[in-house]
């Protein structure tokens, strides 16, 4: 193909994509180096670093950063282990039954964020299931609070995330040559060392897509700690997105939560530059 | 992996895979249960598993006022809309040509949507249902078809142009959303754009262009370049090739991305929230459900949870064979 016909026809999808991904991001730069409320949105001032710095001297970011930071250190390992583990008893079940059982599993992923997190949260609720199981279990009665909340936000993003993991190591071992299991089989290596030498070597690829991917979209998560914690502060359970967002919708400071936005980009780049400077390997040898 | 022989073994993979699933559909289950309780039988302690199931929830929730008898219109409508689901289903296995009758089918669906509003005093909720139905067709239309000519051009184009555009295409859809979402929200307000359907669309458009174009690119590699390389030596131009030629081929990855498409609009939530003040989509609506000391909102939020959820489980079951096949595809290409 040659280059002009190539402008033509990406055209229109770059011209979206530069005035809405890449001049956004442009602008946000530039609203975090202004005082911009909503009395001034046609008319910044101008402040220089004063937003970061304000931003950088928050408890309250530190906080919401903190435990970002928690969730992911939780919530991937958990997921990509369990995702495992279950792809591999999947794999041992008769073929006729893996679509349905996959199927099913694939419901915490397929359902809308928002209203899984509520069917999610329905369950703990004065009346709900699983709080009744924890009280007969403990004892106690089961109330929201800082300790509970930020359970629940790390238990639903593990029972959201979960089958993505799972689905992608699943389709990996349907690659796994038989061949070479059956040599290490008649070598003599037991099902453990199997697992261990062989399918996880060959999904290693897959493991580091699967954490780089997931460290991604937990570090800019959302819709499940708005619906659980519902804005209310007395949970200290802000995610770094809740914040920024809290910042500009609330406190309407949307400088103040540009410069945030802006911070969380640069803070991404340590896990996404590697991940494309490899993509950018693999397509110039595609190529 | 070989099977596993040992009987107990295999009971114990079964027992292990079941309560996985278990933990999988217990919320939904339990929504469901709640959803058809009263609010007196939502509220009691311990839960009750059995009950009276009633339907009034859902009355409420789509219904402003409700009738004292049941408009015979409103059931009428209903069997079309249901019937229409049932003959898209089955017009499948037709040997005619399937446009027309899914246009028809379409402009039929339309019609009903907006004859019931005139027969019978719908609810907010029926609204923010007519919002998500026009802002997803809306997304997935622009989206789709920019995408896939972007998506055939970066398949066939060897230069290096191609490769930065899809890596920094790729930098953008990992990036926080709220970096864009923010200059949204200020270019919306500025030129008084925000709450319309157009801003949104748009906006849905370009933040999932990046994953529509890689997605696409990789349907369009699978077709060997002879297939065109022949249509263009018989005369027709690289335009005219990729429509007459290319996209009825790759028609089956065009719609298994189009379903993601579809999946991706109905389930935004920050973008949507921060860009509309009553325009809302379900997903915002629903937001408001969650709170509130009312013991009735238990009940609601769980008819409003289910009701969101249908429309994507009809999807589902409709779109099966396309929705693993673009997940193995995004899976093993990674």
């Amino acid at each position: 193909m040659k280059r002009k016909t190539f402008y033509q026809f990406t055209g229109p999808s770059i011209f979206l994509m530069l005035a809405l991904m890449i001049l956004p991001l442009i602008m946000a730069i530039w609203l975090g180096f202004n005082y911009v409320t909503y009395r001034n949105l046609s008319a910044p001032v101008f402040t220089g670093l004063d937003n970061y710095v304000d931003v950088l001297s928050d408890p309250r970011f530190w906080e919401s950063f903190r435990f970002t930071l928690l969730l992911i250190v939780i919530t991937v390992p958990t997921q990509m282990i369990l995702g495992f583990v279950m792809a591999l008893l999947l794999d041992q079940i008769a073929m006729q039954l893996r679509g349905v059982y996959l199927a099913a599993m694939l419901l915490p992923f397929i359902v809308v964020p928002v209203v899984g997190t509520l069917m999610f949260k329905q369950l703990w609720e004065p009346s709900g299931l699983m709080a009744w199981v924890y009280q007969v279990i403990t004892g106690q009665a089961f109330y929201y609070t800082e300790a509970s909340v930020k359970a629940l936000i790390i238990l639903h993003t593990i029972w959201n995330t979960t089958p993505f993991a799972l689905v992608v190591f699943f389709a990996g071992l349907q690659t796994l040559s038989p061949e070479l299991l059956e040599a290490a089989a008649i070598d003599g290596a037991n099902r453990l060392q199997q697992i261990q030498h062989i399918a996880l070597a060959h999904l290693q690829p897959l493991f580091v897509f699967v954490g780089l991917i997931s460290i991604m979209d937990v570090y800019r998560i959302f819709d499940n700690a708005f619906v659980l914690t519902l804005l209310n502060p007395i949970y200290h359970a802000n995610t770094l997105m809740l914040y920024a967002y809290q910042v500009a919708m609330r406190v309407e400071r949307l400088d103040k939560a540009s410069a945030m936005a802006v911070l969380t980009v640069i803070g991404i780049m340590i896990v996404l530059i590697p991940f494309l400077v490899n993509t950018y390997r693999s397509q110039m040898q595609e190529r | 992996m070989q099977p596993i022989k040992n009987p107990f073994a295999r009971a114990v993979i079964y027992l292990v895979l079941s309560l996985f699933v278990i933990w999988s559909f217990i919320p939904l289950f339990w929504t469901l249960l709640q959803s058809f309780k009263t609010v007196l039988d939502a509220n009691s302690f311990p839960p009750l598993l059995f009950f009276t199931p009633t339907f009034d929830n859902y009355t409420q929730l789509w219904l402003d006022k409700i009738p004292e008898t049941f408009p015979p219109q409103l059931f009428a409508l209903l069997t079309i809309l249901v019937g229409l689901v049932f003959v898209a289903i089955f017009v499948r296995r037709l040997p005619f040509s399937r446009a027309i009758l899914y246009w028809g089918i379409a402009g039929l669906v339309v019609l009903s949507l907006w004859t019931i509003p005139q027969v019978v005093s719908v609810a907010e909720f029926y609204g923010y249902f007519v919002n998500t139905l026009i802002i997803t067709t809306g997304t997935v239309a622009v989206s789709i078809s920019i995408g896939c000519l972007a998506g055939y051009g970066l398949a066939r184009f060897a230069g290096i142009e191609g490769v930065i555009i899809l890596v920094t295409a790729l930098a953008f859809r990992a990036l926080p959303r709220m970096a864009f979402v923010l200059p949204y929200y200020w270019l919306g307000s500025m030129t008084g754009l925000r709450d319309t359907y157009f801003l949104v669309i748009i906006c849905l458009v370009a933040v999932n262009q990046p994953f529509t174009i890689w997605m696409l690119r990789s349907f369009f590699m699978e077709i060997p370049r002879e297939i065109e390389e022949a249509a263009m030596m018989d005369g027709a131009g690289r335009l005219e090739s990729f429509l007459r030629v290319i996209i009825p081929i790759t028609w089956p990855g065009i719609i298994s991305t189009a379903l993601f498409t579809v999946l991706l609009a109905y389930n935004e939530f920050m973008l949507v929230l921060v860009l509309t003040q009553s325009n809302w989509t379900l997903p915002v609506a629903m937001a408001q459900f969650t709170g509130g000391e009312d013991p009735g909102y238990i009940t609601m939020a769980s008819a409003a949870a289910v009701s969101a959820t249908i429309p994507i489980v009809i999807l589902i079951i409709f779109f099966q064979k396309q929705l693993v096949k673009g997940l193995a595809a995004g899976a093993v290409k990674g």
